[in-house]
């Protein structure tokens, strides 16, 4: 079997030729050595190659070829090249030798045979294969900010989780404050009864409840009550009453509270004040004298008044000092922190006996107090319920004039 | 004054769908057009530039884009003067291609002027190439710019500049 055209008929080489230049633009291009167009020919106007100058430098005429001549290697092929818009060809370049060996010289051959065809259905299948890959693309763009935003979003609900935790843990803490806090002031409640508020917050805030328990303590007693108060309740208007007491407590409570004594009791026109205890002081007596003193001139101001409405009531005091039992007594819902023992009955008895501007004080307290109070002396005075008579000394006022000021001085300094 | 005219053979290299045809499209019509058409082989375009007193003609070539499939065609790349490399800033794998390319054309035809445009600079939002990326290039000496066909930005410099270069 031979090879090559020679072993076809004429007829079928034709139809080969036929095949091949059926419909696309077949041309051909001759450049020379010096890259000059020699010769051109086939349908080269779709490629907009119709007017080409013979002689002419060829890469002025055809860009395509630009840098590609003389080439390098023959044959040489560049596929499917858009030579002109629409218009894709392949391009084959060869070389031929025009001469005889040693003479030099020759052609550069180039043949342009279209590809347009070929070339677009080529074009349509990458473009989808290119328009799919690009889909894969976005959809793995699109999942990996799916996972970033899964990923915060599982970040901000274990936050929101930790906060919650937080919050409870705070809320905890707040209901424990507040549980505490109620406490506080149910104590201060059950405190204030009893103690000036100063006091009360004091032992409240030191959470030592103790203190109501029962114990024994060494207590300056101060008893007060107002003089001829009896005969004036049965003769006046109970409202009259009702308001000369309000004006009697209402002057005489905040000098308690301002001097730190504790208030034990009020029974009427009665009052019962001691020092000491729960809170301790070392001046209780004197405390206790400055106390009466500034009761005293309290009273005188108000009397005054009440003389101009016709009511004579004069103001008498029993201070006292010794160990009493002190603690709360009484029954749930009905609690007192009370002082029980002799020294509160003394001092109940030297009021007692108290004229209306009278201070009366047992000798110890007279001793404690010598340097600062003015003091006259009694005598001996029986009392009722003690089995001797007691040395009892009469408060005529102090050394160092207006007790109330020297005494917050005192303890402003 | 006589004018000096060159004819320059600029080859656009590139991964797939990063913006070459479109670049070209902007430098040469001035036109941009929304609709994505895959390149197969390459498209021959011409644009004529002055510079000083040099007319310079530069024949683009717009080369099919990198990628699995295609891989590029070493000898479309014969007779070049330069070469302008695109990646798509939203797509930081078509940096890669590109840094790749130009290894092939330098280890095949040795150092040749390029630029190196990161377009699609109107999707800023979405780049997922970073300000770092680029500096580092620039550190290394690499002529590296933004560019945007659909706005021109960036366009029309980066043909300047790369034949400004390859003309003599």
């Amino acid at each position: 079997m031979t090879t090559g055209s020679a072993q076809f008929p004429a007829q079928v080489t034709e139809r080969l030729r036929e095949l091949v230049f059926a419909g696309r633009a077949v041309a051909w291009l001759e450049v020379d050595d010096a890259l000059t167009l020699i010769g051109a020919g086939g349908d080269l106007a779709p490629y907009g190659l119709a007017g080409l100058n013979l002689g002419v430098a060829v890469t002025e005429q055809v860009h395509v070829l630009e840098g590609l001549l003389p080439i390098v290697e023959s044959p040489y092929f560049m596929p499917e090249v858009e030579i002109i818009k629409g218009r894709a060809a392949d391009l084959h370049f060869w070389t031929e030798t025009s001469g005889g060996e040693g003479e030099g010289g020759g052609s550069t051959w180039v043949a342009l045979v279209e590809v347009t065809t070929q070339r677009d259905l080529t074009q349509r299948l990458q473009q989808k294969a290119y328009d799919m890959t690009l889909l894969q693309e976005k959809e793995a763009a699109f999942n990996r900010q799916l996972e970033a935003a899964n990923a915060a979003l599982v970040a901000a609900q274990r936050e929101l989780e930790a906060s919650r935790d937080e919050l409870a843990r705070w809320n905890k803490t707040l209901e424990e404050r507040v549980a505490a806090q109620v406490a506080e002031i149910e104590q201060m409640n059950k405190m204030k009864r009893f103690l000036s508020p100063s006091i009360a917050e004091l032992l409240v805030s030191s959470g030592d409840e103790s203190i109501l328990k029962r114990h024994r303590r060494d207590i300056a007693a101060l008893f007060c009550d107002l003089r001829g108060f009896t005969a004036f309740s049965e003769s006046a208007e109970p409202e009259e009453v009702s308001e000369l007491l309000q004006d009697y407590h209402a002057a005489l409570v905040p000098l308690i509270q301002s001097f730190e004594g504790t208030l034990d009791r009020f029974v009427g026109d009665g009052l019962m004040v001691f020092f000491n205890d729960p809170m301790p002081c070392p001046d209780s007596a004197e405390r206790a004298v400055r106390l009466a003193v500034a009761m005293r001139e309290a009273v005188a101001a108000l009397s005054a008044a009440w003389r101009k409405r016709g009511h004579q009531v004069g103001f008498g005091i029993g201070i006292a000092q010794g160990f009493a039992t002190l603690g709360q007594i009484g029954f749930e819902g009905r609690f007192d922190y009370s002082a029980i023992g002799t020294v509160v009955n003394t001092a109940a008895r030297l009021c007692e006996n108290a004229a209306d501007g009278q201070i009366f004080v047992t000798s110890r307290i007279a001793v404690a107090v010598s340097e600062v109070a003015e003091l006259a002396e009694i005598g001996m005075l029986p009392l009722k319920g003690l089995s001797r008579p007691l040395a009892v000394s009469n408060v005529v006022g102090l050394k160092d004039g207006d007790q109330k000021v020297v005494w917050l001085n005192r303890q402003t300094r | 004054m006589s004018v000096s005219v060159q004819q320059k053979k600029i080859c656009m290299l590139g991964g797939f769908s990063v913006g070459k045809t479109s670049l070209v499209k902007r430098y040469v019509e001035s036109v941009f057009s929304e609709t994505y058409l895959t390149t197969v082989g390459v498209k021959i375009d011409k644009k004529t530039v002055t510079l000083g007193d040099k007319t310079v003609h530069l024949i683009l070539w717009d080369l099919a884009g990198e990628d699995d499939m295609a891989s590029l065609r070493m000898s479309y790349m014969r007779g070049s003067a330069g070469y302008v490399l695109v990646a798509d800033g939203t797509r930081s794998a078509t940096l890669e291609v590109a840094l790749a390319l130009r290894k092939r054309v330098e280890a095949e035809y040795g150092p040749l002027p390029f630029a190196l445009l990161i377009n699609k600079n109107d999707l800023r939002d979405q780049w997922t190439i970073t300000d770092d990326d680029l500096e580092k290039l620039r550190t290394d000496g690499w002529w590296v710019r933004t560019s945007s066909a659909r706005t021109g930005e960036g366009v029309e410099d980066a043909f300047t500049d790369l034949a400004t270069r390859v003309a003599r």
